[in-house]
């Protein structure tokens, strides 16, 4: 203990004692650049000037000069006032070499006209945001959603669906329709498509994790043995209903939803901007655009909402009638971009299982 | 110690942070998008008759309603991945989910001798639910087009809150020939410019025809005396009868109140010219301005309580409003250029004018106080600004330069968005658009 100590101490001391010696040893080196540079400079300025003998120039360049002296309260009178005030000026200058410089009040008024130009870009300013502010962002917003579409380089269900349509009767005549009709509509609708393959591998991944706690919950005992044999069995059978059973499973594994950490904020963001490309207001009145609704509705764990769940919690600034149109056109928005489910993590699903959004059109609204 | 304070705090802190968690997750949107709702709208499935391809004629006049709104856009039935065959048959909403149709509108028609009857229903797609109750219309087989706009203003109606004004009718001016010998004559037609049907002869010059609100008269001036005088014409009968003027006036620009009783009109005497306001079935007459300036246009306040009207009195042709009995009247207009023909919306909160500026006309809307001026067009001449009966869309005539120029209908939304003509078979001026029909 000592003897650390005692080492410690003389590390820091001899430390402290560098510190101290290495400010001393910096003051020597700095005499020598200020007397070269202020040596060269002037040299070489004086040499300039000879050839180049004009005095005009001269005059500019002393202008910047002036106003460090002492003229500031008479200069600003001089070009306004008169001719006459300058004569005494020259005699309490105490500077010689300023004086004269007579043609000095030429110059100033230039001064004075700089000032007003600069206003004029301002005008400038106003007349550009004037011009188009609204068009160019919501085309890039209409964008943003479709990249995390995930669908497109999905061609594969088309041969499924192919061979299921073949199965049936007159399968021609609906395959070359199918084929015909989603790519015209709209890029978005590949999600056509989504369904399909999303339902099968989604609903044959998940229920084997989450189906063996139901049954723990009617029969304690005896479902726990079995859980591992009914899901092999049941994938056979189930082919039409995944969905129902997944809702079921769901329900019942409410007491394991994980937690975790609040959303981000870009975890928001990404909700937020996933809602509002969907929000189309372009068909509501005027009315309705005054009206801010605050929509609750349920999620599911993997990122889609209970559409039954979507409810209007309040509305504010318009008629019923209204509110009851900003509602529609809010649970449009919350069921038309999550064909796929929200991008939203699944180990925070206890912070977003339930979600309050509020439709505020404020910045939307028809002036 | 420091420390273990600090931890404690922390410890105490973190359960109230947690606490503040609870609850649901809240987001605010205040960026959406403004776009034409998808909507898909098949043919109607025929039920009985012989209806031929009525079905499919009613579905492209509702089809042509919406989209002509600008707010809706139709999805074409080549991309129908199911048909709507029968009427009865539930929705198949994945079919019309895949192809992004947000509304669809499906229906069926039937005809009994010259009786048609029309029922439909309207589903929310991604709701996944019926957007009202389904709807029967009946009619005869010639007013078919009614019903389609009939239909259109329900879906319009359902869909965006407001009222429709698609089963309605404009009168205007039909003008044929060139510039220098154009013909006039009064003439009325649905909205759409269909059905145009001529009220009076191309005899004697007409001008600014102005529905009742009612929609069962017709204010119009003509120069049949030589001088230009008021008519008022019953639409039903085509009877017409002159308003009763004093020896030596001129008298034009009138506009029927909102009671339908009076009518407010410019009168010139001498030089001078006022607004004045007459009682139409006893002719008593009433003196509403009096300034030597030239005072005109005058439009009442949907609640009738107000007049707004052009005068020049400030040395420019501006816009003032005055209560409906006369009296002190405010200036509105402060900006550049000339204001005229000003038109009070049906909502009440919006005056639509005409603006000439730098050499070129607009139509613009402002607040009834002035504010929020917002020009809508902008062309060689357009003028003559007449609102829908839901105050959502202005009417108006636009002039081309020229010899050959032309004046055509246009409609506009009051967004600026949409302008587009109406069809009429000749060129058309001084719009003015009358009531929903019953």
């Amino acid at each position: 203990m000592n003897t650390g100590q005692v080492i410690s101490g003389i590390g820091h001391a001899g430390l402290i004692g560098w510190m101290l010696f290495g400010g001393s040893f910096q003051s020597e080196p700095l005499p020598f650049e200020v007397t070269e540079v202020s040596v060269i400079s002037s040299d070489a300025f004086e040499a300039m000037l000879p050839s180049g003998s004009v005095p005009d120039p001269s005059v500019d360049v002393a202008l910047p000069v002036e106003p460090e002296v002492t003229p500031d309260p008479v200069e600003t009178p001089v070009p306004d006032e008169a001719v006459e005030v300058e004569p005494p000026e020259p005699t309490p200058a105490p500077e010689p070499e300023v004086v004269p410089e007579p043609p000095a009040p030429d110059p100033e008024p230039e001064v004075v006209d700089d000032a007003p130009v600069q206003p004029a870009p301002q005008d400038q300013a106003v007349v550009v945001p004037e011009v188009a502010p609204r068009p160019i962002p919501r085309p890039s917003e209409r964008v943003a959603p479709d990249p995390v579409a995930p669908p497109e380089p999905e061609a594969a269900p088309d041969d499924v669906q192919q061979d299921a349509v073949t199965e049936s009767e007159t399968g021609e005549t609906q395959v070359e329709e199918q084929e015909a009709t989603a790519p015209e509509e709209a890029t978005t609708e590949i999600v056509t498509e989504a369904e399909e393959p999303a339902s099968a591998p989604t609903a044959s991944l998940r229920p084997p994790a989450r189906r063996p706690s139901p049954p723990v919950q009617t029969a304690e005992p005896a479902p726990e043995p079995e859980t591992p044999s009914t899901p092999t069995a049941e994938p056979a059978d189930t082919t039409d209903d995944v969905n129902d059973a997944l809702r079921e499973a769901l329900g019942g594994a409410e007491e394991e939803v994980p937690q975790g950490p609040p959303l981000s904020a870009g975890e928001k963001d990404a909700l937020r901007v996933a809602v509002s490309n969907c929000w189309n207001v372009g068909s509501l009145s005027s009315d309705a655009l005054q009206t801010t609704v605050v929509v609750t509705v349920d999620m599911s764990q993997d990122g889609k909402p209970v559409v039954p769940s979507i409810r209007l919690a309040s509305s504010s600034g318009g008629s019923q009638a209204a509110a009851q149109q900003a509602f529609e056109a809010a649970r449009r928005a919350i069921i038309r971009c999550t064909r796929d489910g929200y991008d939203l993590p699944a180990e925070k699903y206890g912070q977003w299982q339930e979600i309050e959004m509020t439709f505020n059109p404020e910045r939307m609204r028809i002036k | 110690m420091m420390v273990r304070a600090l931890f404690l705090i922390l410890m105490c802190l973190i359960p109230a942070w947690a606490l503040a968690q609870n609850g649901p997750l809240r987001i605010e949107i205040t960026e959406g998008v403004i776009e034409p709702l998808p909507v898909a709208i098949p043919d109607l499935v025929l039920e009985g008759g012989a209806a031929g391809d009525l079905g499919q004629r009613i579905a492209r006049v509702v089809a042509e309603d919406l989209t002509g709104t600008g707010l809706f856009r139709e999805i074409p039935s080549s991309a129908f991945i199911s048909q709507v065959s029968d009427f009865a048959a539930p929705v198949q909403y994945a079919d019309w989910k895949a192809i992004n149709a947000q509304a669809l509108v499906a229906g069926a028609v039937s005809v009994n001798g010259d009786q048609i009857s029309v029922k439909f229903r309207l589903y929310d797609v991604f709701s996944g639910a019926e957007l009202g109750e389904g709807l029967q219309l009946a009619g005869t087989t010639d007013g078919w087009r009614r019903i389609a706009h009939k239909m259109a203003d329900v879906v319009y109606s359902r869909i965006t809150g407001e009222t429709g004004y698609f089963d309605s009718r404009v009168v205007f001016v039909s003008e044929t020939g060139p510039k220098d010998s154009r013909r006039k004559r009064l003439a009325v037609m649905d909205y759409d410019g269909a059905n145009v049907q001529y009220l009076t002869g191309s005899e004697d010059i007409v001008l600014a025809p102005r529905f009742s609100v009612a929609g069962d008269r017709v204010l119009y001036t003509s120069y049949e005396t030589g001088f230009p005088r008021i008519y008022v014409l019953d639409v039903g009968s085509v009877q017409r009868r002159v308003l009763e003027s004093q020896q030596g006036t001129m008298s034009f620009a009138p506009r029927f109140a909102p009671n339908g009783q009076t009518v407010v009109y410019s009168l010139t005497q001498g030089a001078n010219t006022d607004i004045w306001a007459m009682n139409v079935a006893s002719g008593q007459s009433q003196r509403l301005t009096s300034t030597p300036a030239i005072e005109t246009a005058p439009s009442f306040s949907p609640d009738g309580g107000q007049i707004v009207f052009e005068s020049d009195r400030s040395g420019t042709q501006q816009l003032y409003v005055m209560p409906a009995g006369g009296g002190e009247a405010r200036r509105i207009s402060f900006g550049e250029g000339r204001y005229g023909t000003p038109v009070w919306s049906p909502r009440g909160d919006l005056i639509a004018f005409t603006k000439q500026s730098k050499g070129r006309f607009h139509i613009g809307v402002m607040r009834t106080d002035g504010s929020e001026e917002r020009l809508l067009t902008a062309s060689f001449l357009d003028e003559g600004p007449t609102w829908s009966p839901n105050g959502r869309v202005i009417m108006f005539a636009r002039e081309t330069q020229g010899a050959a120029g032309r004046s055509t209908l246009y409609s506009v939304d009051i967004t600026g968005r949409n302008l587009r003509p109406v069809r009429t078979p000749d060129g058309g001026s001084d719009p003015s658009w009358g009531p929903l029909q019953r």
